[in-house]
């Protein structure tokens, strides 16, 4: 599904330059569950966010999909984040101002999806996370596990094929964390694939293969025996 | 998605209470701004353009310049121009017509009223196009006093308008009180228009023939009107008037019969100009042209108009800058949001839209309440400009049109900016940057507007004080005569019962002198004639020849005024020959009478002191012709506004001319004065209406307009200040959140309330100083240009302390609004600041 060859991100000041990622070569493929593991600063969540096309490499190729996308303006990449890729946040990135609903919703405007079947959608991911009840309230309103189960939520309500999860039980105490992960396998269990970035090895176990980065490089892989 | 927009700017808004508040209060503040000055604007730029064909009429003013005088010019013309231009310019000028106002008394029942009736060529209609109630152009206007009356003045004596054929008796169309058949009556006319006709009577050719003061080719007692051919433009009518002047009309014969030679190289349409002016021009421009002898209405300033533009623009200018500051200083609380949106799949364009949406929702919020405070201060408004200004919000199309694009535009404008800062960033840095994209570059340009903003409002405040001081100062020099306790009244319809008429106001123990003059002060005229030493050595050789304005005055006039000779005597029933004599003299013998002159007239002959001028004969075609021996000198005195200056004058005693009386009066009780005043008028002067005015009231009408300015000034740099110092506050309501968890590390450091207050105060005091350096030269070169254009001005040196005295003023503003909320931080808990961080 995604293909990164030599892929490099490196920061720049005035004086200072800061190499996150270097030279790395990932394959993941469709359906796979990938966890990203590492000691802090490693690089990992500059991975999820080149991956997820929220940044751009400074060197290398990116081929989605088989297509090099390295290349690709600002407005190209973000046709293809929205119809493809879902993203949930350690933080969960919860706009404030919307309701729970309208904050899962605001995934689907950008498709031009007609208000009635938006509604259906919403109603259905809703449904599905267990945040139904809460579909009035405002973010703040709700714990952290509801949070990011709205956040889950709107990950998937545009029937994203890929999920990148940035450390997505750090902000959750173990039985939400575990009832966020749950969900993912579920996610994944259907056919999306999931890329998430991870500190724990107990949630690593859910992926079926974990990539440990160390100073912005690959340095080990691991496939859990199926 | 719209309204997926509207949901998160809305409860943006709510959620930000304080921000929004001061965004929506400071940008309504200078949107209300706006639009009242924009309603007069509109008043004062609409003048005539309603008059049908008022692309196509022009006015001609005059304007004489005679070496070593002040030019003379005027919005009238002489009364031979109209028919000999509208001749010779046949190709451009279609019609032509003149207007000349006088004061009449209509009958009314057993009463009299005073009305202004306005004489006109036949051909009034042909240029004004006015439409009629009753009668019409053709029928309504065939002889002599046909007269048509505006509707108003129809019922004001008949009760109604459908008065063709009624009789009003009216003194003086005739030689006498006449019966006169009103024959059309014409619709009101707008405010909108400089003309001011109740009454229009055709005038008799014979007339104008009889008249010395009509039949004239150099006396500009008439209002002079051409309707241009289709197709001529004003200049191609100005070039064959010019060429008209210079070599077909008879103004050269008689200017060097007159005055004397014309100065090498110059033609006398440089001497003698006719200068047209279009129509709608008028009610702005013709001040230009009137020197002292204006428009019986009053009339618009241009650059007024132009200045009150420039100001709405700034306090508009202050207000958006508001808008932006606080937009893009609270971007770090969008930044998340902008971010999801992008990962979530928005465009960059889509975020500037969004953005965009915001603003202008945002703006036309604002306006909302902007046209209710318009609404509330209106009428305040209006009592201070004297206008009946409306705000038609449901019928004017224009009006919502303007404010439709004036909104859309302050709400591209203001938002634009924020909008593309916004939208530039790459989601991922703003999902990794806590401060949101807040770069130095967004401080330091924020920090700009706010130093634009302080320099505006200072300046705006230097220029409203330097205004102030000099409509002040105008008003308290002293004008040379004490003007205390005097009531003026016209006496020209007593006639021959004046002198009866002073005998019994004598009478009142309230009146202690009642004395004659052709004008008092404030009601000067452009008198002028030459007047030519004749007698003794030619002082220093100077032109004996000087244009002298001047006034007739009766006995006693200079004591009631508490004028005193600087030389000679002043005018004394001791002496008998002071007055001008027009009996018992032969045919072209000169008459013989004594005159006062002024310091500044004794200046022009060139006399090296008052005493020297004592005695000396000037000649004149005055009265027929006399000589007049100077017998005394009085100081200068202002007769008119200070604005003008003094003028070389001469004091004559023409008993013909004295129509006004000065009443000094030695009472508090004055409405019980007036009242004794008017019974006497009414038996002396039956059937006709009296006018009695108070002196000072009629000095202080002479600056109504400078105050009215400082009124508008003062109001509109208040409320820009208020705009900039609310900005200001949220700036610094915003810094200081910004900063907290720096004020605790600083406190826990061992800083006292007193060095967080200093810190965060000096962090403001920056772009307010550096606002001062620009604003004050700035300031000082305008107030300096305007200042020029007065002949008594304040001393320019005060400009210095006054632009001191108003940016520490700011300054102290400035340190008072920031200094509440640095305080309020500063006192609270360092650890929870670290915390909450």
């Amino acid at each position: 599904m995604l293909k990164l060859h030599n892929l490099s991100r490196i920061y720049r000041t005035d004086d200072v330059e800061t190499v996150a990622l270097n030279n790395v070569n990932i394959e993941i493929g469709q359906g796979e569950f990938v966890a990203i593991m590492g000691p802090s600063g490693c690089g990992k969540s500059t991975l999820l966010n080149l991956i997820g096309m929220l940044d751009s490499p400074s060197d290398g190729q990116y081929y989605f999909n088989d297509e090099q996308i390295s290349g690709y303006s600002e407005k190209q990449l973000a046709v293809i984040r929205k119809h493809h890729i879902g993203f949930i946040f350690q933080n969960f990135n919860l706009i404030e101002e919307l309701t729970v609903a309208e904050n899962i919703e605001l995934a689907l405007l950008y498709h031009n999806i007609p208000a009635s079947e938006r509604k259906e959608k919403v109603d259905e991911v809703m449904d599905m996370v267990g945040i139904a009840h809460r579909a009035k309230h405002m973010p703040s309103q709700l714990s952290g596990g509801q949070q990011q189960r709205v956040a889950v939520a709107r990950a998937v309500v545009g029937n994203q094929g890929l999920i990148l999860a940035d450390e997505p039980t750090g902000n959750l105490d173990s039985t939400h964390g575990h009832e966020v992960m749950e969900m993912l396998r579920t996610l994944n269990d259907k056919g999306t694939t999931i890329v998430m970035v991870t500190h724990s090895p107990a949630h690593a176990d859910f992926a079926n293969r974990t990539i440990n980065l160390f100073d912005g490089k690959v340095v080990t892989e691991s496939v859990r025996a199926a | 998605m719209f309204k997926n927009y509207l949901i998160t700017a809305w409860r943006n808004i709510i959620k930000n209470g304080m921000f929004s508040v001061i965004n929506i209060a400071g940008l309504a503040l200078g949107l209300m701004s706006c639009i009242l000055i924009m309603l007069f604007v509109r008043e004062e730029t609409g003048f005539d353009k309603w008059l049908p064909d008022s692309e196509r009429i022009v006015r001609m003013h005059s304007a004489y310049y005679v070496s070593g005088n002040p030019p003379f010019e005027t919005v009238r013309s002489a009364g031979n121009m109209m028919e000999a231009i509208r001749d010779y310019a046949s190709n451009e000028v279609e019609e032509g017509v003149r207007l000349i106002h006088f004061g009449a008394t209509v009958r009314k029942q057993e009463s009299a009223l005073a009305e202004q009736i306005t004489l006109v060529d036949g051909s009034f209609f042909n240029v004004f196009d006015l439409p009629f109630v009753h009668g019409s152009a053709q029928t309504s206007f065939t002889k002599p006093y046909d007269l048509i009356i505006t509707e108003d003045i129809a019922i004001k004596y008949f009760g109604k308008t459908d008065v063709v054929g009624e009789i009003m008796t009216v003194c003086c169309v005739g030689p006498e009180p006449s019966p006169v058949p009103v024959t059309g009556v014409i619709k009101n006319l707008p405010d909108e228009t400089h003309l001011e006709l109740g009454m229009l009577a055709y005038v008799d050719p014979k007339i104008i023939e009889n008249n010395a003061g009509l039949n004239t080719w150099t006396s500009v007692n008439v209002y002079t009107y051409f309707k241009m051919r289709v197709g001529t433009s004003i200049q191609q009518l100005q070039e064959r008037i010019t060429y008209w002047v210079n070599n077909e009309s008879p103004l050269l014969d008689m200017y060097l019969k007159n005055v004397g030679e014309l100065a090498p190289g110059a033609q006398i349409s440089d001497n003698m100009k006719h200068k047209l002016m279009q129509l709608e021009d008028l009610h702005l421009k013709a001040k230009q042209d009137a020197g002292n002898m204006g428009d019986l209405t009053p009339m618009g300033d241009h650059n007024l108009i132009v200045t009150f533009t420039i100001v709405a623009c700034l306090i508009l200018l202050i207000a958006c800058i508001n808008f932006m500051n606080l937009s893009t200083a609270r971007v770090s609380h969008r930044a998340r949001e902008v971010a999801m949106r992008k990962v979530l799949g928005a465009s960059r364009s889509q975020v500037v839209v969004q953005f965009l949406s915001e603003a202008i929702a945002l703006v036309f919020i604002s306006m909302i309440l902007a046209l209710i405070l318009v609404e509330l201060v209106l009428p305040l408004y209006n009592l201070a400009l004297g206008r009946q200004l409306e705000l038609a919000l449901f019928t004017d199309l224009s009006l919502i049109a303007s404010l439709l694009v004036i909104g859309l535009l302050i709400g591209l404008g203001a938002g634009i900016y924020p909008a593309m800062f916004l939208s530039r960033f790459l989601p991922a840095d703003l999902l990794r940057s806590s401060k949101g994209g807040e770069s130095s570059t967004a401080s330091n340009l924020r920090t700009g507007l706010v130093v634009v903003q302080f320099a505006t409002s200072i300046a705006l405040v230097v220029c409203t004080a330097v205004i102030y001081g000099q409509t002040l100062y105008a008003q308290s020099v002293d004008v040379g005569y004490v003007s205390d306790d005097k009531l003026v009244l016209n006496v020209r319809a007593a006639g021959d019962n004046r002198d009866r008429l002073k005998h019994e106001l004598l009478k009142l123990p309230e009146i202690n002198s009642v004395v004659f003059s052709s004008e008092v002060p404030t009601q000067d005229n452009e008198n002028n004639n030459t007047f030519t030493l004749i007698d003794g050595e030619h002082v220093n050789g100077e032109n004996p020849s000087v244009l002298l304005n001047y006034h007739d005055i009766g006995y006693d006039f200079f004591e009631a005024y508490g004028v005193k000779p600087i030389a000679g005597r002043l005018f004394s029933l001791d002496f008998g020959s002071d007055m001008i004599q027009f009996e018992g003299r032969k045919e072209g013998d000169k008459g013989r009478a004594n005159v006062i002159l002024n310091q500044t007239a004794i200046d022009k002959y060139g006399f090296t002191s008052a005493q020297q001028a004592i005695g000396k004969t000037l000649d004149t075609n005055m009265a027929n012709g006399h000589l007049m021996t100077i017998v005394g000198v009085v100081p200068d005195i202002y007769f008119r506004s200070i604005k003008f200056g003094v003028r070389a004058t001469v004091y004559s005693m023409n008993p013909n001319r004295l129509r006004v009386a000065s009443l000094s009066f030695n009472t508090s009780n004055v409405s019980q004065l007036m009242e004794k005043v008017e019974q006497v008028w009414k038996t002396n002067v039956p059937m006709q209406p009296i006018n009695l005015q108070f002196l000072d009231q009629m000095m202080k009408a002479q600056y109504a307009e400078e105050n009215i300015q400082v009124k508008m000034f003062s109001a509109f740099s208040m409320l820009a200040i208020v705009i900039a110092c609310l900005g200001l506050y949220g700036l610094a309501a915003y810094t200081t959140e910004r900063r907290t968890r720096e004020i605790g590390i600083r406190k826990v450091m061992g800083a006292n309330i007193k060095d967080i207050v200093a810190l965060l105060v000096w962090q403001f005091s920056k772009p307010v100083l550096m606002a001062n350096l620009i604003a004050w030269p700035v300031s000082v070169y305008l107030m300096l240009t305007w200042l020029e254009s007065f002949s008594y001005r304040i001393n320019s040196l005060w400009l210095l302390p006054v632009c001191f005295t108003v940016g520490l003023a700011l300054l102290l503003l400035a340190w008072i609004t920031v200094g509440g909320n640095a305080a309020h931080v500063a006192k609270a808990n360092p650890i929870k600041a670290l915390r909450r961080d």
